[in-house]
C-alpha cells in the first residue's frame, strides 16, 4: 500500500509501507553503512528517530538472534529502497517485515532514499512523520508534535543486574546500553554489574569496581541531571573508567567542556578515525547528533586521544590525571570494524595496571 | 618446542602507546621528564616514546641512551667505561627520569642503569617504564609502567625485536 | 613511524607491463598504468614502462618513456642497466608482473651492480609468495585458516587426521596410476571405504586428505594498505555461486547482500591481517570461503597485486582505486594521497560506500565457438571459462542483474518464458548441480517449473536469497506477458531493468511506440551520480548509472558533446583492441576540443577511465539505453563500432548523426596453415585513399614486408565511411618473403576493415596513430597539413623487425576443444615479438 513521509520542511516522499500500518512521528536522520540493518534499527541510541538506508538493498540476511542490540528496538521509522523478502533465521519465523510489525514500526520502502539523503545532508534532520495521507491533517500533526528529550530514561534500565563472569568486575552505568558492550566484556569474562544512572557514589564504590564503563544512549546528554556529572567526577578519580558514546559526551561535560553539534549528523562506518598519539587510521561505527565542541573542551583536565580526519570531529579524549578515557565512535563492533575494539583491550589493560597497583 | 609469538607489531605499538599515556599521567604535560633508553632496543622504545608525547602535546622531551654492558654486577668488566655517550649528557640534576628498557627480568640490568645515572647526577626522580616485565625478580626492582606482563619460565628467553634494527616489531618466547 | 616513507632517492621507476591479454588478464593492467602514469610524473617521478602487448594503451602515453620489448628476464636486467633504474613496480602487471619479478630478484647476480627496489612489498614477501608451504605456515601461525591438504600412507594416520578436521572432508589418490578419484566424504561412516579405495589407486599408497570447501559461499575482498600499516577496505562482492566454480565464472554482486555484519567485519579483519603479515603497500584481493552452518572462514586465495577485481571496484565504488594503490606503493601513506580536484578531498581516506547495487556477469564465447564447429567442455568448475564480463548498475538486485545481462548479451532474452523451454527435466536437474554458462536462464527455469526454493538453494548451494529475487522477477514478467501496455506495467518493467525492445516484443509494438509512450507518461530514467559517499557528501561526479527514480542527477556535459557507444564485454576475437580504439578515439576528440560521452559497461576497458572523457555512462549498449543518454545529453553526434550493425540503423532511423568506426561484425578467420594472407593497408579520408604498408599473416604471425607500396594505385576506391582498411589477396607459401608482387588490386584483392588489433599493432610499429587520423577525418576531412604530413611520412612506413603473434592462449586448459581454435577469429591476447628473438 502507497504511503507518505512528511519532513518538517514540508518536503514529501512516497513508497511502499512494510512492517506496521502505523502513523509515528520522529527525528529523521541516515544512515551510511552497507551492513549491520538489524543492529543499528535495535540500538537503543536510535530512540525516537526514523532512519534512512543509503544501502539500497535492506533485509536479505533476515533477522537472527545474535544480531539484536537490544530486544525492543525504539525506533520510529524505517526508510530503504528495495525491501528483500526473506526468513534466513534458523526457525524460518522472523524477517524485517515480520519484525517490524511486531514492535508497531512502519517502515516504507521503494522510496528515492538517494535524493531524500541528499535533501537531509543539506537541511540536517529534522521531525518527520510516516502517514497514509498527506493532507493539511497530517501536516498539522507533525508541526505540533513535540519530540520528547527523555529518551535515556526511556531505554536505559531503571533495576540493577548483574551479568556474572570470573574476571574482573566491570560496572556499567546504563544510559541505553548496547548489548555489543556487553557481548565484549563478556569476551573478557568480566564480573559486569548494570546500574542505573540515578545510582549513587557510595553504591557504586561498595561494589568495589575494577573499571567503570559509561555507556552509549540516546538524546542530548544535556538533558540529565547534574547528579550524573557528580558521580563521573568522583569515580574518575578513583576507578578507571571508559565512556563511549553518550557516555563520552558526559565524561567532557562532567570535565567542564561543553558539546557542539555539526551540520549532518554521521551514521556510518567508513570514516577513518586518527589515533594521534600512534598516528594510526582505524574505521568504527559511528552515531552522532552532538560531538565535544573543540573550542570549550578544559585542555587543563582532558587532552584530545583520536580525531574524525573527514569532520576533524573529537572522537577521543583522555583525562591528564587519572586513567579515565572516552571514545565518541563504537568500539564494540556490534555492527562495525572490529579494529575498533582496541579500546576494550586497551581499557582491561589499564584494568589490570590498577587491580595490581592497588593489591 | 616451538617459538612463540608473544606480541605482535600491533599490540607492542598498543603497549608503547599505553606507556605513555601513563608517564604524561604521572608528569604532568611532560614538563621536566628526560626519557633515558638502556642501550641497545630500549634506546628505540624511548625515541618511540618521546615520538608519541610529541604527537600528543607538541613537545619534543630529550632522549639519551645509556650503554650499561660494563656495570652489570654480574659480569667481569673493569668499570672504566662511563655507560653515557658523551653527546647525549643533558643535566639530569632536578628532572624526571625515565628509564626505558626492553624488558624487566632479574632487576640487574636496571640497578646497573640506576648506577651509572646517579654518577652523573642527582635526578628528582627515577621510574621504570619496559616493554614486557617477565617475572623471576633477584632485586627489590618494580617497574612503574610496564607494557605487557608476560609470566615465563627461568629457562626461556625473551626476544624483543624492534623495526629499527630488526626489521620487525615483535617480541618472541625462545626456547 | 611517523616519517613518510617516500624515500628520496627514487627518482626513476620502471613499470613492468602486463603482456598479452588472457583468461582473467583482459587488459585491466595496462589501463590502471595508463592511468597512473601523470599523476605519478607530477610527483617527479621519472616513468619507464616496459611492454609487448600491442593493444596497450601505455605504451603510447607521453608521461613515460615507453619500451616495447619482450618481456624477459634478460631484456628488463638490461633495461634497468641502461636507464639507471631505482625501483621497478611489478604489481601493476597483476601476477605475471610478480613472477617476473620474482625471477629477476632470484637472477640477479653480483656483477649487475645494485638491484633496484621493488615497489609495493618488500623482497622477503616476493620470496614468501613463491613458496605455497611456506606462505600457508606464516598465515596459519596467524590464526588464520586454509584448506590444508595432509598426505597420509594408512588408515591409522588417516583416523588421527580426522578428529582434527571436521566433515566433510575431501579424499584424493596421491600420485595416482591412472585418472584420480576425488571422493568428497559426508559421512563418518563412509570414511574408511573411501580411503580405502583412494590408496589403491595411488602407486605409493598415500592419500591426500583436504577440507572439502566446495559448495560455501565465497567472497572477494580488496584491501588498500599503506607503509604505516594503515589498511582499508574498499569492497567486497560476493559470488552468488558457491566455491567450485572460478569466481570468474560466476554472477556476483556488491554491496555484499546476504552475509550478516559480524561475519563481514570478521572478513574484513582477517584480509587486514592478511595485508599485515605480507606488508603490502597497496591493494591485496583476499578471497574467503564461509562456511554458514559454523560461520567458519577460509582464506582460498591471497592476490597481492592489481587483478581484474581492482578495476572492477573501482568502477563499482567511484573510488580511485589505482591513482591511490600507486601512490601507496611509490611509499605515500592514505592520509598523505593526492587526488584530482573533481574527488572530495578525504575521499583516499574514506571506505568507499555504495548506495546502488552492481552485478557482475561473465561473458562465454561457447556460442561462437559451435558456431565455428569447436564444441568445448562447457561445465563450469575451478579455471576460468568466461572470456570477459560485464556489469550492470541498478538500486534493485533485480534491475542490476537485467542490466547485467542485457550488458552481456546486447539483449534480454533471459526473459523469454520460450527461451529455456527445451531444456529437458533430466537436463535440468544435471545442469543444477554441475552448472553451464546458461546459469541464471537455468535457475529461472527451475522456479518456473515449481521447484521450491529450499530444494533448489540445497542443490545448488546457492543463497536463497537469489532465488527470491528470481521468483519476483518471475512474477514481474508474468504480470508484463499478461498484461496490456500500460504506464503501471512500463514502470515496474523499467525499473525492473528491463529495455523497451523487450517491451515491444512482449506487447507486439514496436520500438518507437513503446519509447513515445515512456515519455508521455514520464517513465524515463533518473541517472544516480557514482560517487563513493552514498550521498554523505557534495560530488563532482562524471559517472551516472540510469534507474527509474524520482531525482535525476545528471546535467548535460555541453551543447557540443560526442556520444561514443564502447564495445562493452571483452570477447574473443575482438582482443583488447577495442577498449584501444575507443580510449584513442576518446582521447583525440578531446584534443580537438569535444566534450565527449562514453556509454560502457566493461570494468576492464580503458574507455571508463575517468580522465579520458568528460562524463561515463555506466549502461548497457542497446538502442534504448543509448537513445536514453542522447535525450539526457544532446549529442552532436554519436560514434559506434562497424559491427553493431542493428543499433547504427536504429539510431539512423531516429533521426541521430552516427559516426561509424569501421569494423566487421566477426574479426576474419585466419589463413590455413599452408598459406599466406597478405594485406596492403591503407587510410581512407573519406574521398581518396593512401596506401600504408604491407603485411603477411600466416597462422598465428603477423609481420611487415619491407617493401615500398607508397605509388600503389588505389584511385578506384569508394567507401561510406572514412577509416583504416586492408585490401586482402592469399598465397599458398609459407615463407616469409622479402617482396612480393602486387596483384591487380580492382581485381584480385578484397576489401575489409582493418582488425582493431592490427591497427594497434601498426601504430605502435610505425610510429602513427592510425586511430587519430581517423578521428580528424571525421570532421570534414583531414586538414591540408594532416595530408601533407601523412604522404611525407609515406616513405618511412617501412618494414619492421617486430611481429605480432597471437597463438599463445593456452585453450587446452581452460576450454578443453575438442578439434584446434583459430588463433586470428578467437584471438585472446597477442604480443610483439622481436623477430631474431623468435
Amino acid at each position: 500500500m502507497e504511503r507518505h513521509l512528511i519532513l518538517e520542511d514540508g518536503t514529501v516522499f512516497s513508497g511502499q509501507g512494510f512492517g506496521a500500518p502505523a502513523t509515528t512521528f520522529g527525528e529523521i536522520i541516515f544512515d551510511t553503512a552497507t551492513s549491520g540493518y538489524q543492529e543499528t534499527i535495535t540500538n537503543p541510541i536510535y530512540d525516537g528517530q526514523m532512519i534512512v538506508f543509503a544501502m539500497p538493498v535492506v533485509g536479505a540476511d533476515g533477522i537472527h538472534a545474535e544480531a539484536y542490540e537490544s530486544i525492543n528496538p525504539k525506533i520510529r521509522g524505517m526508510i530503504v529502497h528495495d525491501l528483500a523478502e526473506v526468513s534466513t533465521n534458523r526457525q524460518r519465523r522472523m524477517n524485517l517485515d515480520r519484525f517490524l510489525k511486531q514492535h508497531n514500526i512502519p517502515g516504507l520502502y521503494q522510496v528515492d532514499t538517494r535524493k531524500l539523503i541528499r535533501h537531509l545532508r543539506e537541511t540536517g534532520s529534522q521531525k518527520a512523520t510516516i502517514v497514509d495521507v498527506v493532507d493539511d491533517h497530517a501536516r498539522d500533526q507533525l508541526q505540533a508534535t513535540v519530540l520528547t528529550n527523555k529518551q535515556v530514561q526511556n531505554t536505559a534500565t531503571t533495576k540493577a543486574y548483574s551479568n556474572p563472569g570470573r574476571g574482573f568486575h566491570i560496572v556499567v552505568i546504563d544510559f541505553g546500553l548496547k548489548n555489543g558492550i556487553l557481548r565484549v566484556l563478556g569476551d573478557y569474562d568480566a564480573n559486569v554489574t548494570v546500574l542505573p544512572y540515578t545510582t549513587s557514589v557510595d553504591e557504586v564504590l561498595t561494589l568495589d569496581p575494577d573499571g567503570i564503563i559509561l555507556s552509549t544512549g540516546p538524546g542530548n546528554p544535556e538533558d540529565l541531571p547534574e547528579s550524573v556529572l557528580t558521580l563521573i567526577r568522583v569515580l574518575q578519580s578513583k576507578v578507571p573508567m571508559l565512556g563511549i558514546g553518550l557516555g563520552h559526551e558526559l565524561f567532557a561535560l562532567a570535565n567542564n567542556s561543553e558539546l557542539t553539534t555539526l551540520p549532518a549528523e554521521y551514521h556510518g562506518m567508513n570514516h577513518p578515525i586518527q589515533e594521534i598519539i600512534s598516528q594510526e587510521m582505524i574505521y568504527a561505527r559511528q552515531g552522532r547528533g552532538y560531538v565535544v565542541d573543540p573550542d570549550a573542551l578544559d585542555t587543563k583536565k582532558l587532552f584530545v586521544t583520536h580525531r574524525d580526519m573527514v569532520d576533524n570531529s573529537i572522537q577521543g579524549l583522555r583525562h591528564r590525571d587519572f586513567p579515565a578515557f572516552s571514545v565518541q565512535f563504537f568500539p564494540d563492533g556490534a555492527p562495525g570494524p572490529l579494529e575498533a575494539k582496541r579500546v576494550f583491550a586497551d581499557f582491561f589493560e589499564t584494568v589490570v595496571d590498577y587491580v595490581q597497583k592497588n593489591n | 618446542m616451538v617459538n612463540k609469538i608473544v606480541l605482535d607489531q600491533a599490540s607492542m605499538q598498543r603497549a608503547l602507546t599505553r606507556i605513555t599515556y601513563e608517564i604524561l599521567e604521572h608528569n604532568k604535560g611532560g614538563q621536566n621528564l628526560i626519557l633515558v633508553g638502556v642501550k641497545t632496543r630500549g634506546e628505540y622504545l624511548a625515541h618511540r616514546i618521546a615520538d608519541r608525547l610529541e604527537q600528543l602535546e607538541g613537545v619534543k622531551i630529550p632522549v639519551m641512551a645509556i650503554d650499561i654492558s660494563d656495570y652489570r654486577d654480574d659480569r667481569l668488566s673493569n668499570h672504566t667505561k662511563l655507560g653515557l655517550d658523551e653527546d647525549d649528557r643533558v643535566n639530569i640534576i632536578d628532572k624526571n627520569i625515565v628509564l626505558v628498557d626492553d624488558v624487566l627480568f632479574t632487576g640487574r640490568t636496571t640497578r646497573a642503569a640506576l648506577d651509572a645515572l646517579i654518577q652523573i647526577g642527582r635526578p628528582k626522580t627515577i621510574s621504570l617504564a619496559v616493554l614486557i616485565d617477565r617475572g623471576h625478580r633477584e632485586l627489590p626492582i618494580r617497574a612503574d609502567f610496564v607494557g605487557k606482563n608476560i609470566p615465563t619460565a627461568q629457562n626461556e628467553k625473551i626476544q624483543v625485536r624492534v623495526k629499527e634494527i630488526d626489521d620487525v616489531d615483535e617480541v618472541e618466547i625462545v626456547h | 613511524m611517523y616519517k613518510r616513507t617516500t624515500d628520496e632517492n627514487l627518482k626513476r621507476i620502471l613499470f613492468l607491463g602486463a603482456g598479452e591479454t588472457d583468461f582473467g588478464m583482459q587488459g585491466e593492467n595496462d589501463a590502471a598504468i595508463y592511468q597512473v602514469l601523470p599523476i605519478l610524473k607530477s610527483q617527479g617521478y621519472r616513468l619507464f614502462l616496459v611492454d609487448d602487448n600491442p593493444y596497450s594503451m601505455a605504451l603510447e602515453s607521453s608521461e613515460a618513456e615507453t619500451i616495447v620489448s619482450t618481456l624477459t628476464v634478460q631484456n628488463i636486467k638490461s633495461i634497468i642497466k641502461e636507464k639507471q633504474i631505482d625501483a621497478v613496480f611489478p604489481g601493476f602487471a597483476g601476477i605475471r608482473g610478480l613472477r617476473l619479478w620474482q625471477q629477476i630478484i632470484s637472477e640477479w647476480r653480483e656483477e649487475d651492480g645494485a638491484r633496484p627496489v621493488g615497489l609495493g612489498m618488500p623482497d622477503s614477501t616476493v620470496e614468501l609468495l613463491n613458496d605455497s608451504a611456506a606462505l600457508f605456515e606464516r598465515l596459519e601461525s596467524a590464526g588464520l585458516s586454509m584448506p590444508r591438504a595432509t598426505i597420509v600412507r594408512n588408515q591409522a594416520e588417516a583416523n588421527e587426521l580426522l578428529r582434527d578436521l571436521e566433515l566433510p572432508l575431501l579424499v584424493r589418490a596421491h600420485n595416482p596410476a591412472a585418472g584420480t578419484t576425488r571422493k568428497i566424504v559426508r559421512r563418518l561412516d563412509d570414511f574408511e571405504d573411501a580411503i580405502d579405495q583412494v590408496m589403491s589407486q595411488s602407486l605409493t599408497g598415500e592419500v591426500v586428505i583436504s577440507k572439502a570447501i566446495n559448495g560455501l559461499k565465497e567472497i572477494s575482498i580488496l584491501v588498500l594498505r599503506d607503509s604505516n600499516g594503515n589498511c582499508m577496505q574498499v569492497g567486497a562482492t560476493e559470488d552468488m555461486d558457491p566455491v567450485g566454480i572460478h569466481t570468474a565464472d560466476s554472477l556476483s554482486v556488491a554491496p555484499v547482500l546476504t552475509i550478516s555484519d559480524q561475519v563481514l567485519q570478521e572478513m574484513r579483519s582477517q584480509a587486514f591481517l592478511v595485508a599485515n603479515i605480507l606488508n603490502i603497500q597497496g591493494p591485496v584481493h583476499v578471497q574467503l570461503a564461509l562456511n554458514e552452518k559454523t560461520n567458519q572462514l577460509y582464506i582460498i586465495k591471497v592476490s597481492p597485486y592489481l587483478d581484474n577485481l581492482t578495476n572492477r571496484m573501482a568502477l563499482m565504488t567511484g573510488y580511485p582505486v589505482m591513482l591511490v594503490a600507486a601512490q601507496l606503493a611509490a611509499g605515500r601513506v592514505l592520509q598523505d594521497v593526492e587526488l584530482p580536484d573533481s574527488y572530495h578531498a578525504k575521499t583516499a581516506m574514506m571506505e568507499p560506500v555504495m548506495d546502488h547495487i552492481v552485478v557482475k556477469l561473465p561473458v562465454f564465447s561457447f556460442g561462437d565457438l559451435k558456431a565455428a564447429g569447436v564444441e568445448v567442455n562447457r561445465q563450469l568448475n575451478s579455471i576460468q571459462k568466461s572470456v570477459g564480463s560485464a556489469l550492470g548498475f541498478g538500486r534493485t538486485f533485480i534491475e542490476a542483474m537485467e542490466k547485467a545481462i542485457r550488458a552481456a548479451h546486447f539483449n534480454n532474452r533471459s526473459f523469454s518464458p520460450k527461451y529455456m523451454k527445451n531444456v529437458s527435466d533430466d537436463e535440468l536437474i544435471q545442469q543444477l548441480i554441475h552448472p553451464h554458462d546458461n546459469r541464471v536462464l537455468l535457475l529461472v527455469e527451475a522456479l518456473r517449473r515449481g521447484y521450491e526454493v529450499d530444494e533448489l538453494a540445497e542443490l545448488t548451494k546457492i543463497d536463497e536469497f537469489y532465488f527470491y529475487q528470481l521468483k519476483q522477477l518471475l512474477k514481474i514478467e508474468s504480470q508484463i506477458v499478461d498484461g496490456e501496455a500500460s504506464q503501471e506495467l512500463l514502470s515496474v518493467a523499467k525499473q525492473s531493468g528491463l529495455s523497451d525492445g523487450l517491451l515491444a516484443r512482449f506487447w507486439q509494438s514496436d520500438f518507437q511506440s513503446i519509447r513515445a509512450m515512456a515519455k508521455q507518461s514520464g517513465v524515463v530514467p533518473t541517472y544516480k551520480a557514482l560517487e563513493p559517499s552514498a550521498g554523505e557528501f557534495p560530488e563532482n561526479a562524471h559517472q551516472f548509472f540510469a534507474t527509474f527514480e524520482e531525482e535525476n542527477e545528471s546535467e548535460p556535459v555541453s551543447d557540443k558533446s560526442i556520444l561514443l557507444v564502447g564495445a562493452g564485454a571483452f570477447r574473443m576475437g575482438d582482443g583488447a583492441a577495442a577498449g584501444y580504439v575507443t580510449s584513442v578515439v576518446l582521447s583525440e576528440l578531446r584534443k580537438l576540443g569535444y566534450k565527449t560521452v562514453i556509454m560502457n559497461n566493461n570494468a576492464a576497458d580503458a574507455s571508463l577511465l575517468p580522465h579520458l572523457s568528460d562524463k561515463q555512462y555506466l549502461e548497457p549498449l542497446e538502442v534504448s539505453d543509448v537513445m536514453a543518454v542522447v535525450d539526457q545529453e544532446h549529442p552532436e553526434a554519436i560514434v559506434v563500432a562497424g559491427n553493431r550493425r542493428k543499433l547504427i540503423e536504429a539510431l539512423v532511423a531516429l533521426g541521430q548523426k552516427v559516426i561509424v568506426l569501421p569494423k566487421e561484425k566477426h574479426q576474419p578467420a585466419g589463413p590455413e596453415s599452408d598459406e599466406s594472407e597478405f594485406a596492403l593497408n591503407i587510410f581512407y579520408d573519406g574521398e581518396a585513399a593512401y596506401p600504408l604498408v604491407l603485411t603477411q599473416h600466416q597462422e598465428g604471425e603477423v609481420r611487415l614486408i619491407d617493401q615500398d607500396v607508397f605509388d600503389a594505385d588505389l584511385s578506384g576506391i569508394k567507401l561510406p565511411y572514412s577509416g583504416v582498411y586492408q585490401l586482402i589477396w592469399r598465397e599458398k607459401r609459407t615463407d616469409w618473403p622479402k617482396e612480393v608482387a602486387l596483384p591487380n588490386f580492382a581485381v584480385d584483392t578484397w576489401l575489409r576493415p582493418m582488425p582493431f588489433g592490427e591497427i594497434a599493432f601498426l601504430s605502435k610499429i610505425l610510429q602513427l596513430s592510425l586511430i587519430r587520423l581517423v578521428v580528424r577525418s571525421w570532421k570534414g576531412g583531414l586538414d591540408g597539413s594532416d595530408l601533407e604530413a601523412l604522404v611525407a611520412h609515406m616513405p618511412a612506413l617501412r618494414g619492421s623487425d617486430f611481429a605480432m603473434v597471437s597463438d599463445r592462449t593456452d585453450f587446452n586448459l581452460h576450454l578443453k576443444p575438442d578439434s584446434p581454435i583459430d588463433s586470428t577469429r578467437f584471438e585472446m591476447g597477442a604480443k610483439m615479438i622481436r623477430l631474431q628473438e623468435n
